[in-house]
């Protein structure tokens, strides 16, 4: 009975909260807006979508999952934007920026006028702010690293009310990418906790939505723990449609905690939210049954820009009491062995049973969708259990009665491949692979670990064999993957942890990867990075194996849908996503 | 009442056990919660050591039991990696998310598992209990995850349930019995799967226990006396067969928890479960140890209650207790 | 028919029931780790009695199964050629026992036809086949490991429900404890300190271990409850009166009395651990791939997609309803059997 006292209580407090909808603000004089080039849309209406767990904090400086960013994604805004439609980089906060003739000095002119989700005005100082805080070293902010060049931050100064100047140490090549998803954050609101060095306590998830602002098309309405966040309209958004009508077009937008992937889908052929992101080829085919009776669309974009490999274990391991591991490395460091393994895999099968399809084969690092970097020259030699065969024997190998392979000391070839158990693909992946290499007499096993467990495996104690991981997809450049080529790079997997480059191939990529990333001239950059994939493909640190198709899906009476390679695929122009039929409201 | 006493001290014993358990697990398991930005290939290995340092992930692990302790008495009961916030703030909603789906799921269990069990003990190989042999042996067969995706197909094939989730959107503003109405179509599928997934261990019980109440020499000679047979199974079967009945009470509150956890996680229900599945798999650790104290706390009382009930119902243990 | 002979007769069904498993190579038409990459989730293949013309055979025949152009994973009959299906023939070879070689299958059909009774999985393996297999672990640590768990459960129970006291308490508390206590931590902690390849006899034992440690709580609990009960009947104190030993009370009096709820547990605990692989296996403890256990059989059942699209894929829970059901109706006849003699 007193539950139900209290029930009611609730109730009263909701109702007569009421559900007020935030509308549009009047322009300003003065105020430069940007005028996007999608379809007119209609005011109203609410986007639902279903994230697989809750943001964790609304804190841009901090958050490390995604779940948050992809909310704060929506509440907040860079200076300069990659597009995720063009893949290009385009105007956002600043409207237009000046390189030096050396590529050092950036000059940034922001927009006039603009005004923050709770009214107050944006200019420089918010801008030097940021920066500030992102590159505190105090505070750990995983956006920092992004920010340092040559060992140095980059330097931001305010060249003027509205205009910023950033120094960096050294020209980096397509610096202005740099920019992208780096919120500008209140300095009005931020700046008193930054000082007294409570900025980590800031903005968590369950801060009230007056203390948190942003330059995003949404604001924070509502956070129920476990079940939903609510966005509503920010007024004073800086875009506006054609017809000089404000952004964004939807009145709210709702995130819902549904758990993983088939709940998801699950939630989206329910009609319980509007888009669904990236899932995978089964449930792609799935949901494509019953997409007209339902009222959805769903699109194949085709090759996303990750890509998935077989790494063996090829780590220094002196000093870690692995000398079970010596003589699988001393087939994993042999090129030959790795060259043969390659060859043996049926990536086709990979494509047609792991992903049903949805997918393309991969010999390099980069995928074919990323039309800019893709190196067509690259060799794909087609799979041939034969000539594997023969390299092997080449390098010494040989096959005993039961067709067991023995190496050059007589050893039989047997090891284990590690997949992660969360990912259905991999774990398959790791099956056919464990097939296909039987063929060549290899003795493989698979294994499926929870992620952790094989991520600390990789990065920590480097007690494994070989293992099936995927890395990329976060942007078409090269310079983000710095750490992976570079030879003492953070995740440099096949060989962490090294000081100076193990061979001489690895010298030469270390070279490649430091010059493309300071060339500013793009035909002369992707020569060099042209080269940089041929070695890649030719010494195999990574055997690749296939990228899958980005599949998303949108309910039909969505209006402006382009979905996008990049992530966000769907929410990338939430600002300009409507509602065609009048559903929204109270639905 | 000095049996209470002891029980509770017991309790704060067990407690206490429970967390320096769940210590020395959580650091026994690889992994740490930094480790899944080592793939960010835009962050430094430096970044990640100074991060490990922030959270004292690199204390030994006595320094990080004695501070977590500190921090309970202080009454935040650790912080958490992911949210920033204290595990104490971010636990009661989610609790009674789990309480309200697990009470519910306990109360209807046994409200069908005691009729049918007596039934079928009754009718000892006959149609009625060959039936609930064979539908308790399927549902045993039947791992609790698929049981409630199979109810999500059919809710999402026939419309008639929500498909996952604890409320309908924008149900604040709906009048009170509205939304009792909302939350009981929501509570319907994952109450089913838990019934359903808990019934057969708890039939087959029941049954047991009444049918060898039911051949016991005392209920022949209570029968001899023309006692009706409904009183006869009530008032004499009953009360013999309710001993095991009880503790397997007192153990079904505790299974129904943990499995009530799994299910969360499937349909999308904000309680305990699907918190403390993604801050396992995320190594948030003093999230799962919170929520392994507040779920041991609702065993403990289940146990308790069981306890209690058993006392009341067998004078022979009150007088043995005495 | 008499009880005694009731019983005969479930055990001899059972033991049928085993062989199967047991003879799992020759009576599966395929080695469950054979994949046909052309045929991933094939439905089971017909089996027809009746040809086109309309007449009627007696000895079943099939037709291939051919991918349809306009689906992925979606197949048709090509009904251009009848295959029969023939009885011992020769396929896939195996070692029957661990040392005889051999190639002889109970049943099989011409290449390229297949017959797949439970259809394919989805790397184009044959359920029907790897459902046989996978009985061999699943049934066996099933097994085992209810009969360690039952054990301990039996002694803590009784030791504790008898002389009660700090004994009592202590263990009770500790079942609270096995209870809440974070697991599946302790399970990605041994994870990591085993090798990362486990043969099967290793996964077997360690499946047995695992569960059977974990899980003897229940079994603890329900015998304390009864004992409890029975130390204070009549007949019990009576005994004690006359000066029997402890040991004597508890073989003669007390112990019968617990025979019902252990049977009752042991015919619930063994599926229940059959199905505890399921989580199992998330952790890598489970049975490795390509080797098929119903716990991995089952685990891919909790994929939306496949619980929806192939529904032969519940065939691994079938079996274990067949097998579950076996051990219950002999465990109820044993314990009516156990009631009737007069104690």
């Amino acid at each position: 009975m007193r539950r139900l006292g209290w029930l009611a209580v609730l109730v009263f407090v909701c109702v007569s909260l009421g559900q007020a909808v935030s509308l549009p603000a009047q322009p300003v004089a003065g105020e430069e807006l940007q005028i996007s080039h999608g379809e007119i849309g209609r005011y109203g209406g609410r986007l639902v979508v279903a994230q697989k767990s809750e943001p964790k904090t609304l804190n841009p400086v901090l958050a490390l999952d995604a779940p948050s960013r992809e909310v704060m994604g929506r509440m907040n805004a860079d200076l300069i934007h990659i597009n995720r439609d063009t893949q290009q980089t385009e105007p956002a906060l600043a409207q237009s920026w000046k390189v030096s003739p050396d590529g050092r000095v950036f000059l940034l002119q922001l927009r006039h006028g603009l005004r923050f989700s709770d009214g107050q005005p944006f200019d420089a100082d918010d801008v030097v702010f940021s920066f500030q805080v992102y590159m505190d070293a105090k505070l750990n902010s995983p956006q920092r690293d992004m920010l340092i060049i040559a060992g140095k931050p980059i330097a931001v100064e305010k060249a003027g009310p509205y205009a910023v100047r950033f120094t960096l140490a050294q020209p980096y090549a397509a610096a202005e990418r740099l920019f992208d998803s780096v919120a500008m954050l209140p300095r009005h609101l931020l700046e008193k906790p930054y000082r007294d060095g409570k900025f980590e306590s800031v903005w968590s998830i369950s801060a009230p939505p007056a203390a948190i602002a942003g330059l995003g098309p949404f604001r924070l309405k509502e956070y129920v723990p476990g079940q939903r966040l609510v966005l509503e309209r920010n007024p004073y958004y800086w875009k506006a449609d054609r017809n000089k009508n404000r952004l964004p077009y939807l009145d709210e937008m709702v995130f819902l905690f549904a758990g993983n992937e088939d709940a998801q889908v699950i939630r989206f052929q329910a009609g319980d939210t509007t888009v669904l992101g990236r899932v995978g080829a089964e449930n792609y085919t799935l949901l494509s049954k019953d997409a007209a009776s339902r009222g959805y669309a769903l699109y194949d974009l085709g090759p996303s820009l990750e890509y998935n490999f077989l790494l063996f274990n090829q780590n220094d391991l002196t000093g870690k009491k692995l000398e079970k591991l010596a003589p699988a490395q001393s087939w994993f460091t042999n090129l030959q062995f790795r060259q043969a393994v390659s060859l043996a895999v049926d990536r086709n099968a990979i494509v047609r049973l792991a992903y049903a399809g949805r997918a393309v084969p991969l010999w390099g690092n980069v995928s074919p969708s990323n039309k800019l970097w893709f190196d067509s020259a690259l060799p794909r030699p087609a799979r041939s259990v034969e000539k594997a065969r023969e390299l092997l024997k080449g390098a010494g190998f040989s096959w005993r009665g039961d067709g067991q392979l023995l190496d050059p000391k007589g050893r039989a070839v047997e090891f284990t491949i590690i997949a992660s158990a969360s990912s259905a693909q991999r774990a398959r992946m790791a099956t056919i692979i464990q097939d296909d290499l039987g063929k060549l007499g290899m003795n493989v096993h698979a294994v499926s670990l929870e992620f952790r467990a094989l991520l600390d495996r990789v990065f920590q104690t480097y007690d494994y064999e070989a293992v099936i991981m995927g890395l990329g997809g976060g942007d078409a450049d090269p310079n983000p993957e710095m750490n992976v080529w570079l030879s003492n790079g953070s995740t440099h997997l096949w060989r962490l942890g090294e000081n100076k480059p193990a061979s001489a191939w690895e010298a030469e990529l270390d070279q490649l990867m430091q010059k493309q990333m300071v060339e500013r001239n793009h035909s002369k950059r992707k020569q060099l990075y042209d080269r940089a994939q041929q070695i890649i493909g030719q010494n195999l640190p990574f055997i690749f194996l296939a990228t899958p198709n980005v599949l998303v899906g949108a309910r039909s009476d969505l209006g402006n849908v382009k979905p996008a390679l990049l992530e966000p695929n769907l929410l990338w122009n939430v600002e300009e996503l409507y509602l065609r039929a009048a559903t929204g409201g109270g639905r | 009442m000095k049996y209470v006493e002891r029980r509770l001290l017991h309790s704060v014993f067990l407690l206490l056990g429970v967390s320096l358990l769940c210590f020395l697990f959580t650091d026994l398991a690889p992994g740490t919660y930094v480790d899944e930005i080592k793939l960010n290939p835009q962050i430094s290995s430096e970044t990640i050591a100074a991060l490990k340092a922030q959270y004292g992930l690199d204390r030994p692990l006595p320094v990080r039991y004695f501070r977590w302790v500190k921090s309970v008495v202080k009454g935040e009961w650790g912080y958490s990696f992911a949210y920033n916030l204290p595990v104490r703030s971010l636990l009661p909603a989610r609790a009674r998310n789990t309480l309200i789906l697990a009470g519910a799921a306990v109360a209807l269990a046994w409200l069908i598992a005691i009729p049918l069990g007596i039934w079928c003990a009754v009718r000892a190989g006959g149609w009625a209990d060959r039936l609930c042999l064979g539908g308790t042996s399927l549902l045993l067969a039947v791992p609790e995850i698929v049981l409630a995706l199979v109810f999500l197909f059919l809710a999402v094939k026939t419309r008639a349930f929500p498909a996952g989730g604890m409320h309908a959107l924008g149900y604040e503003q709906w009048s009170f019995w509205a939304q009792t109405g909302d939350l009981l179509r929501h509570l319907v599928l994952p109450v089913a799967t838990l019934v359903l997934a808990s019934l057969p261990v708890l039939v087959r019980h029941v049954r047991a226990s009444m049918r060898e109440a039911l051949q016991s020499p005392f209920l022949d000679a209570a029968r001899g006396y023309g006692i009706r047979p409904l009183r006869l199974l009530l008032f004499y079967a009953l009360p013999a067969a309710a001993n095991p009945l009880i503790s397997l009470f007192g153990f079904s509150i505790g299974g129904l928890l943990s499995a009530s956890l799994l299910v969360e996680a499937i349909v999308g229900w904000p309680g305990l479960g699907p918190f403390l599945l993604e801050a396992t798999v995320a190594r948030d650790l003093y999230v799962v140890v919170g929520v392994v104290m507040a779920s041991t706390f609702f065993m403990i009382s289940g146990n308790l209650l069981a306890d209690f009930l058993l006392l009341l119902v067998d004078p022979r243990i009150r007088s043995g207790a005495a | 028919m008499s009880p005694r002979r009731k019983i005969w007769l479930a055990l001899a069904l059972l033991m049928a029931l085993h062989l199967f498993v047991v003879f799992a190579d020759f009576f599966a038409p395929y080695s469950p780790a054979s994949q046909n990459r052309d045929f991933p989730l094939a439905p089971p293949t017909r089996l027809h009695f009746r040809d086109a013309a309309g007449h009627w055979h007696l000895r079943p025949f099939l037709y291939a199964t051919v991918p349809r152009l306009d689906g992925i994973n979606e197949y048709e009959e090509s009904r251009g050629q009848e295959y029969p299906v023939r009885f011992f023939v020769q396929g896939d070879a195996y070692k029957l026992a661990g040392f005889l070689s051999s190639r002889l299958h109970l049943l099989g059909v011409d290449a390229p036809a297949q017959i797949s009774l439970a259809g394919t999985d989805s790397y184009g393996r044959d359920v029907f086949s790897r459902v046989l297999h996978g009985g061999r672990i699943s049934l066996g640590a099933g097994l085992f490991a209810a009969l360690i768990s039952l054990s301990i459960g039996t002694l803590v129970g009784t030791l504790s429900g008898f002389y009660g006291g700090w004994m009592d308490e202590s263990v009770m508390r500790l079942t609270e404890l096995f209870l809440v206590l974070p697991w599946l931590y302790l399970l990605l902690a041994v994870r990591s300190f085993l090798p990362l390849h486990l043969s099967p006899l290793q996964t077997f034992f360690l499946l047995a271990g695992v569960i059977g440690t974990i899980g003897w709580t229940r079994p603890a609990r329900l015998v304390r409850g009864v004992v409890l009960s029975a130390k204070h009947r009549q007949y019990v104190l009576a005994s004690r009166g006359f000066g029997a030993s402890d040991l004597h009370i508890l073989r003669r009096h007390i112990l019968p009395q617990t025979y019902g709820v252990l049977l009752t547990q042991a015919a619930l605990l063994v599926p229940q651990f059959v199905i505890a692989e399921v989580t199992l296996s998330f952790f890598g403890l489970g049975v490795n791939e390509p080797a098929p256990s119903w716990g991995n059989l089952l685990a891919s059942l909790q994929q939306y997609n496949v619980l929806v699209s192939s529904w032969w894929m519940f065939a691994p829970a079938l079996a274990l309803v067949v097998f579950c059901l076996g051990y219950t109706i002999l465990a109820n006849l044993i314990h009516e059997q156990i009631q009737s003699i007069p104690a």
